[in-house]
């Protein structure tokens, strides 16, 4: 297994061994603890003294289910803390199997203006990674749908995944995203939230290009327990009615939960000013099933965002004409452009999504900015021609562009905008704090800033031992966001997709799998028990880098509007008090 | 004479007919007076066994395998929505969010307090 650091200063590199003490960590624990012990609390985001670590989880790379997935982490220039952002690529599945267990992009060079590509190979004789760099320049200013065919086209014939950023990059918004390629090789894989595609952008890299030809595959060293685990995991996720084939996510996508949570009066709606839109059966994703079905005249499900996914939960919108438009509406961007700006036309979102992926913006981040544009006023709410053109705007850094690039807070601050729906600068995502109030409380704590998966699953173990707590009192709520968050700290290092939660959280035998193959890789004996622990350090050692960084628990508040102002239809306040969440941090 | 503003999603929209839409379908049902939900399912022929997550007024008062809400009287001008049962609500996404009484006293006497998907009854 190798770290393989690269300087961008004067693009040479050092590749090692793994340290002893990095050896049992992977995905968010690698990535979290590299930045909190080598990037300085207050270095610049955008500075030489950040650094970018990209790293597979424990089992990507192998056969186990749902988990191509890549961390990536870096001092966060959208919220100033530290920040994990992940995605589901076949590049992370090809990092995996190259053996390249964190890639750390370091420095950055003297001259502005400079990109740059890099292609990681592996030597045929050595089995050792291998660098070629290329003059990426001319890719720079133009749609990553444009630029990605280029790339693989200028590689043809060679087995690369791609790595890169977009525009947004480019002009060093808070909002840029890392692109990863999906499984036709399309720009809509994002590593999206926190602003990480500019840490990349300010080092002058504009892709990472990964040549897995001849790659070795991921060591496993109890071969048996491994493939015990991984049968178990499989049998929970094709068992499950939300994880199954022809279930609930392969069906209808992550958009199922559009009609739900707006019946639940927890659907933000016009800039988190009601908590129910209209329109939203226009938009779910049973609208988007049936509306696919319609257009092309036969039922489509949904399919992987990369290697080895069981659940399949990305879907494709078409346009009138049965082209393809774009793959994924998911539940997020789905909400941020439709909900959120009162828009009820799902073409016009689905362009806007396809806008993002194109320039490189993370959809949530853009959705709830215009969202606080149109709250002041700059563009008009239900408007999707000038919520079309403004997106353009921030794509191509013009002035106005450049303000609502900076992100959900600062936008909110250059706008006078007193609800702008911002934790720790991050804009807040698709579930209202004031109605579901359990996600308001990790949307608080979480090191993240607002972010809707920082909270997303619990061990059946941990719900066994609280039983005595009631989970809606005080003491339950701090202890189930705890819990909450250190196992998702655990599943976001293991490698799998976080919707693996819905199966293992009803299946225990699941869960136990999600162990038993990390224990195989590794040949560790841990426990639920370790594995709650291990998730749980995670999260000390993101806080701690945060507290360093001047983002105390002042910044643990959900924002002062949602305290104050009632949220039709239940006319419901935030009232968890500031103890309350301090305690979720302050005792873990 | 009550209505009730009565939603059906995804393929519960067909229980609709003509009156389906893409993914959904809103349907006021004229009921009598003191009518409960089972009598709503019953007027729209509709098997208890076939929805899942369900609300009266956006308070959550039934899942899968737990359906409680067959005597609950439903108001004039209540909104019932009838999800099928692929349908999802997350614990994470759920926990701390309205729900009917009678539903929370049922979640509550279980082990788990309801942080599950599905209830085995
Ligand atoms: S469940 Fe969806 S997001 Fe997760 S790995 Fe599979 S296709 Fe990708």
């Amino acid at each position: 297994m190798w770290f393989l650091r690269i300087n961008m200063k004067d693009r040479t590199h050092q590749l090692t061994e793994v340290p002893e003490k990095y050896k049992k960590l992977a995905g968010r624990s690698l990535t979290s603890n590299l930045i909190a012990d080598e990037v300085p609390p207050l270095a610049h985001p955008l500075g030489p003294n950040n650094k970018l670590v990209f790293s597979p989880g424990f089992v990507t790379g192998t056969s186990a289910p749902s988990s191509s997935r890549i961390s990536v982490g870096g001092k966060s220039p959208l919220t100033g803390g530290i920040k994990e952002s992940n995605a589901g690529t076949p590049w992370a599945w090809k990092l995996g199997r190259m053996r390249i267990k964190a890639l750390i992009v370091e420095g950055q060079p003297e001259d502005k203006g400079e990109f740059w590509g890099l292609v990681i190979g592996l030597d045929k004789e050595t089995g050792q990674p291998t660098l070629e760099w290329f003059d990426a320049t001319e890719f720079t200013g133009q749609d990553a749908y444009d630029v990605y065919p280029m790339v693989f086209k200028k590689f043809e014939g060679r087995r690369v995944s791609v790595c890169g950023i977009g525009m947004a990059s480019e002009h060093a918004y808070g909002n840029a995203g890392v692109i990863f390629e999906d499984m036709s090789q399309n720009p809509s894989r994002f590593a999206g939230r926190g602003g990480l595609g500019s840490v990349m952008g300010s080092k002058g890299l504009k892709f990472i290009l990964l040549d897995d030809a001849g790659a070795p595959g991921v060591e496993i060293a109890d071969k048996e327990l491994f493939d015990e685990g991984r049968k178990k995991l499989a049998a929970a996720l094709n068992e499950h009615a939300i994880t199954k084939p022809k279930g609930g996510l392969n069906t209808y996508g992550t958009a199922v939960l559009v009609n739900i949570l707006n019946e639940a009066g927890g659907l933000p709606t016009r800039n988190f000013s009601r908590g129910r839109f209209e329109n939203a059966a226009k938009i779910a994703g049973e609208a988007i099933f049936d509306g696919v079905k319609e257009r092309l005249g036969e039922e489509r499900y949904n399919h992987a965002c990369s290697p080895g996914c069981i659940i399949r939960c990305s879907n494709t919108w078409y346009r009138k004409d049965k082209s393809e438009h774009v793959s994924c509406v998911e539940y997020e961007s789905d909400w941020a452009f439709g909900a959120n700006l009162e828009i009820d036309d799902l073409d016009t979102i689905s362009e806007l999504v396809k806008l993002c992926n194109g320039y490189g913006l993370d959809t949530i981040e853009t959705g709830v900015t215009l969202g606080v544009a149109m709250e002041a006023g700059v563009l008009p709410f239900g408007d999707g021609e000038a919520a079309i053109e403004m997106v353009h705007k921030m794509g191509k850094g013009e002035p106005i562009g450049r303000i609502l690039g900076s992100g959900t807070g600062t936008a909110g601050k250059i706008l006078g905008v007193v609800r702008t729906p911002a934790v720790k600068g991050q804009g807040m995502p698709a579930y209202e704090p004031r109605a579901v109030k359990g996600i308001g409380i990790t949307y608080a704590t979480s090191t993240m800033g607002a972010d809707h998966t920082a909270g997303y699953t619990i061990a059946p173990e941990i719900l066994a031992v609280m039983d005595d707590l009631d989970p809606l009192s005080k003491e339950g709520k701090i202890a189930l966001s705890r819990a909450f968050q250190a196992t998702t700290a655990f599943i976001d290092t293991s490698g799998h997709c976080l919707f693996i939660a819905f199966a293992i959280l009803d299946i225990a035998s699941g869960y136990q799998g999600m162990i038993d193959e990390v224990n195989g890789v590794l040949g560790t004996k841990w426990t639920a028990d370790d594995i709650l622990e291990l998730g749980t350090e995670v999260l000390r050692v993101e806080r701690k880098f945060n507290e360093a960084a001047g983002i105390g628990k002042q910044a643990d508040r959900i924002p002062e509007f949602m305290h104050t102002e009632p949220l039709p239809p239940h006319n419901v306040v935030f009232e968890i008090d500031e103890e309350t969440l301090d305690k979720v941090y302050g005792e873990l | 004479m009550i209505v009730i503003d009565t939603w059906l999603y995804g393929e519960l929209a067909s229980y609709a007919g003509e009156d389906a839409q893409p993914g959904f379908a809103q349907l006021k049902i004229e009921l009598p007076d003191g009518a409960t939900m089972q009598d709503l399912l019953d007027e729209i022929d509709l098997p208890t066994e076939l929805r899942g997550i369900t609300f009266i007024n956006g308070n959550l008062s039934a899942m899968p395998g737990k359906q409680h809400d067959l005597t609950q009287e439903l108001k004039d001008q209540d909104r019932v929505a009838l999800f099928h049962l692929r349908s999802m609500w997350p614990y994470q996404y759920r926990q701390g969010a309205a729900m009917l009484d009678s539903f929370n006293d049922e979640i509550q006497k279980d082990g788990d307090r309801g942080i599950h998907h599905a209830f085995n009854g």
